[in-house]
């Protein structure tokens, strides 16, 4: 029942939330003096085609009657047309978003299978070289923004080495060569499902850099999250008391200690993989990866104000929805956790 | 109460989003996509013998898929799945012009009648035969609301000979040979997909292949990639050698499309930083050329602002920029001085369109002639923000104006928002604007001169608001003369250059020139300066590989 009245209750304030930022998202794209008409065109518009186009986009009409005929249709599930593809903004977002969500997901993977057993090592052995060592990458990950760390992963394993590809989702010939076969539209989960094992190696050769550069920043943060709690944690007279049992090192460390310590690093998690939704728009643009970030950062600067709004109420949602996910994880966690 | 008043709430959304279940308020025309294939298909992957595919990375934009519409950087793939009635050939070359969808034409004593024999056996890849009535829908419509419509301003309708002659009309005479080779606004289009297009205006968006040309578009990724199959009824046919699918890799930034060149993973590219060439320049992997361009860099005085309303001042700083340093250092030497607005080797350029040369002293005595001595003024400069060549150019001009005294405050923007306020309010825009222009088509009289500088109520390209009645003149005089007497068009169009010299409304920097770098594997590149938005015609190359 708490957990209902907890869901309902997030439910309304979204929505006043997702007004708020349509509201603000809206106003400002108006604000920059510039007629998305000309983008529509293109950059040599004839003066009577401006206004057609215009016209065409409603662009004439008050900006209240313009914001009302959009949240009208955003209730109808229509979030308008790019005005540079287009299309609608919705199918643009599908098409978009499994590529995004692949590289999230990976990202995210990575995040918890190194984030937090370099935090528990990093606990385990305090003060030692070990500790130093991960401290210190934790610290270079969430100080190096990803655009740099990503320029300079691309210098050492593509350009250096040749160990790693430039960018894209996989290679150009793999195309024609062993085209993979949309089921999902995830390109490694298709090339598994489908299993066109040339195309699964490809692709996650292609993931590894963007991925990487992706969870550099959480990692480093989850790092530093799971050692504090479990340093904290591993004070504790039960964790002693397990030691004085004779209980393996191993078990007092993953079973008892950090189940306990997880919960603040889960919270850590689950908002590093909100931040990572905004974080894959630099990664996409230097791995040329074809997500939701590329699609936002060329909306951004061509002012394709359908896309913007579009692309922003999708982030606030996916924000709004990935906290109280959050929120009811850890309540599941631990039942001392009170939602209501 | 705190209860009450979210239940409330909860009960107000749930009208709301009722509400929401009617009919749509308004109709958007949703263009149809391409069926996907059916999911799942769980079998062995598939190794099909590699085609030969040519891959090129670009940094071209699509903004429509509509090849009447078009008028963007898009020309770039609609002008390989479409064609022209002809092509015209670079300067120098034997023949003016190359057939392609018109064998031969001719026109009246007068140029106001212009008969074209078209090219038979002809199919657009909708399966539509060419005839006559394509041409006649395809320029009519383009003349009606196509992106490049103003081309055909002198367009009085396309009359049906029969089946393979058609005659296009005029109100006035003009070089209709020119218009129909032009990049934008003359592709022939399929009978069958301009009708439907009526119906639909998104209609090509799906987007829709319907031309003649020797590639077919067969996959279209926003912002990722293009991907172009071989025609197979291609009436030009096929040789060994040709591509069979053209791969375009859609990236925006210079360094990562040489990263992909350097590697391989693409044969040609657009967009190499400037100052990373010279290293290919003498690798024997490569050829390396270097060619004029229909690129020039001016600057626009705004002549309706003091002190620009004083065309001594306009002189003055015309003497002040550094030529040969900007060409120097904005485009590493990879240019030449302009003689007036019209790129040289472009109709109607000339060696007798004068030149400013770079003299600090000059300009100093022309500001005292003009009431200024020592300068002592500001100066607004809004440039493009985006064009790497404008931003290095940009302190060069602040610097050398410091030097007479005239000090220059630089407020970047984007080109839409800057021209959208310059046009909307002039006399409160900026003192000076950087900026590049280029012809439509072959003609920088009708194009150049006539856009940049001619008097209109409703500014266009004239940005620097100058309106001299004389040279209006001219240039009317000049393009009515243009087919029936060239040689008096010519002598108007240079008295004209030399007006806009002496006048200086605008200072005429430099006509760029365009590096190609092709690998040695690739035959076939030839360069025309008259399509300088179509780097590469697929047909043309083949591979050696």
């Amino acid at each position: 029942m708490h957990k209902l009245e907890f869901i309902l209750r997030r439910l309304v304030s979204s929505i006043f939330v997702l007004i708020g930022v349509s509201i603000i998202t809206f106003a400002l794209s108006r604000v920059v003096p510039s007629n998305p008409a000309v983008l529509y065109i293109g950059p040599r518009a004839r003066p009577e085609d401006i206004v057609r186009v215009t016209k065409l986009l409603g662009l004439d009409q008050p900006l209240p009657v313009q914001y009302f005929i959009y949240m009208r249709d955003l209730l109808h599930g229509d979030l308008g047309t790019s005005i540079a593809t287009k299309r609608p903004v919705l199918q643009e977002i599908f098409d978009r978003a499994p590529a995004s969500l692949e590289l999230l997901f990976t990202g995210m993977f990575l995040v918890v299978v190194i984030g937090v057993p370099l935090g528990v090592l990093s606990a385990r052995w305090q003060g030692k070289p070990v500790d130093l060592v991960t401290r210190t990458i934790s610290i270079i990950g969430v100080s190096i923004p990803a655009f740099f760390l990503g320029l300079v992963f691309q210098i050492i394993f593509f350009q250096n080495l040749h160990w790693l590809p430039l960018a894209t989702q996989y290679s150009t010939d793999l195309r024609f060569t062993n085209p993979i076969l949309p089921v999902t539209n995830f390109q490694i989960l298709d090339a598994m499902l489908t299993r066109n094992w040339v195309a699964l190696k490809d692709t996650a050769i292609h993931i590894i850099l963007p991925a990487i550069t992706l969870a550099a920043y959480p990692i480093g943060l989850v790092a530093r999250m799971t050692r504090a709690s479990m340093l904290e944690v591993l004070e504790q007279d039960y964790i002693r008391t397990a030691r004085a049992y004779g209980t393996k090192e191993f078990i007092v460390t993953y079973f008892y200690a950090l189940k306990n310590a997880i919960s603040p690093t889960l919270t850590v998690i689950g908002l590093t993989f909100a931040y990572a939704l905004t974080g894959t728009f630099f990664v996409e643009i230097i791995f040329i990866w074809p997500g939701l970030g590329m699609f936002t950062v060329s909306s951004l600067l061509n002012l394709d104000y359908p896309a913007i709004m579009g692309m922003t109420l999708f982030g606030a949602t996916a924000y709004v929805l990935i906290n109280s996910i959050v929120d009811l994880l850890q309540a599941w966690v631990d039942p001392r956790i009170n939602l209501v | 109460m705190k209860k009450r008043l979210y239940q409330f709430t909860l009960l107000m959304v749930a009208v709301l989003l009722m509400s929401a279940c009617g009919p749509a308020g308004t109709e958007t025309s949703v263009p149809t996509e391409p069926a996907t294939t059916d999911a799942p298909v769980v079998t062995e992957a598939p190794t099909e013998a590699a085609p030969l595919v040519l891959k090129i990375a670009m940094a071209a934009a699509v903004t429509t898929w509509d090849p009447v519409k078009s008028f963007s950087t898009e020309v770039a793939y609609l002008d390989n799945m479409y064609e022209t009635l002809l092509l015209i050939n670079p300067p120098g070359s034997a023949e003016e012009f190359t057939p392609v969808l018109a064998t031969s034409w001719e026109s009246n004593a007068d140029g106001t009648e212009w008969t074209f024999h078209l090219r038979p056996d002809v199919v657009f890849h909708d399966g539509e035969a060419f005839t006559a009535e394509a041409v006649k829908m395809s320029i009519e419509a383009i003349a009606d609301h196509g992106g490049a419509a103003f081309i055909w301003w002198m367009l009085d309708h396309v009359e049906v000979v029969d089946d393979l002659t058609a005659k296009f009309v005029l109100t006035s005479s003009a070089p209709i040979d020119w218009i129909a080779s032009s990049a934008d606004g003359s592709r022939i289009i399929s009978t069958k997909a301009l009708t439907a297009a009526t119906a639909d205006p998104n209609y090509f968006e799906a987007p829709v292949d319907a031309g003649t040309g020797a590639y077919v578009l067969e996959s279209y990724k926003a912002d990722q990639e293009i991907v172009f199959d071989r025609f197979d009824d291609y009436w030009g046919g096929w040789k060994p050698g040709q591509f069979d699918k053209v791969f375009v890799q859609l990236v925006t930034e210079g360094i990562t499309q040489q990263q992909l060149f350097d590697s391989g993973q693409v044969d040609l590219v657009t967009s190499i930083p400037r100052e990373n060439y010279l290293p290919y320049k003498d690798n024997p992997n490569y050829t390396y050329h270097v060619e004029p361009s229909f690129f020039n860099y001016l600057v626009f005085f705004n002549t309706l602002r003091p002190p620009l309303d004083n065309v001594l001042v306009r002189q003055a700083l015309s003497y002040a920029i550094p030529y040969q340093d900007i060409i120097d250092i904005a485009v590493k030497g990879l240019g030449t001085q302009s003689r007036g607005p019209v790129p040289q080797g472009v109709w109607p350029s000339s060696p007798d369109v004068k030149q400013y040369t770079y003299d600090i002293a000059k300009a100093q005595e022309l500001l005292t002639q003009a009431g200024h001595p020592g300068g002592g003024f500001t100066l607004n400069m809004w440039y493009v923000s985006n064009n790497d060549t404008i931003v290095a150019l940009v302190p060069l001009l602040k610097d050398s104006f410091a030097q007479i005294g005239v000090e220059v405050n630089l407020v970047p923007m984007l080109w839409a928002p800057l021209w959208e306020q310059a046009k909307a309010d002039p006399a409160n825009a900026y003192d000076i604007n950087p900026n590049m222009y280029w012809p439509t088509y072959s003609d920088a009289g009708s194009d150049n001169l006539w856009s940049l500088f001619y008097w209109t109520e409703s500014p266009f390209f004239n940005l620097s608001f100058w309106k001299n009645d004389a040279y209006n003149a001219l240039i009317d005089e000049a393009i009515t003369k243009t087919v029936i007497d060239p040689v008096t068009a010519q002598a108007k169009y240079i008295e004209a250059m030399n007006m806009l010299v002496d006048e200086a409304p605008g200072a005429y920097l430099f006509d760029t020139k365009a590096v190609y770098i092709i690998p040695k594997y690739i035959e076939g590149f030839k360069y025309n300066l008259n399509y300088p938005f179509v780097p590469y015609f697929y047909y043309q190359l083949t591979s050696t590989k």
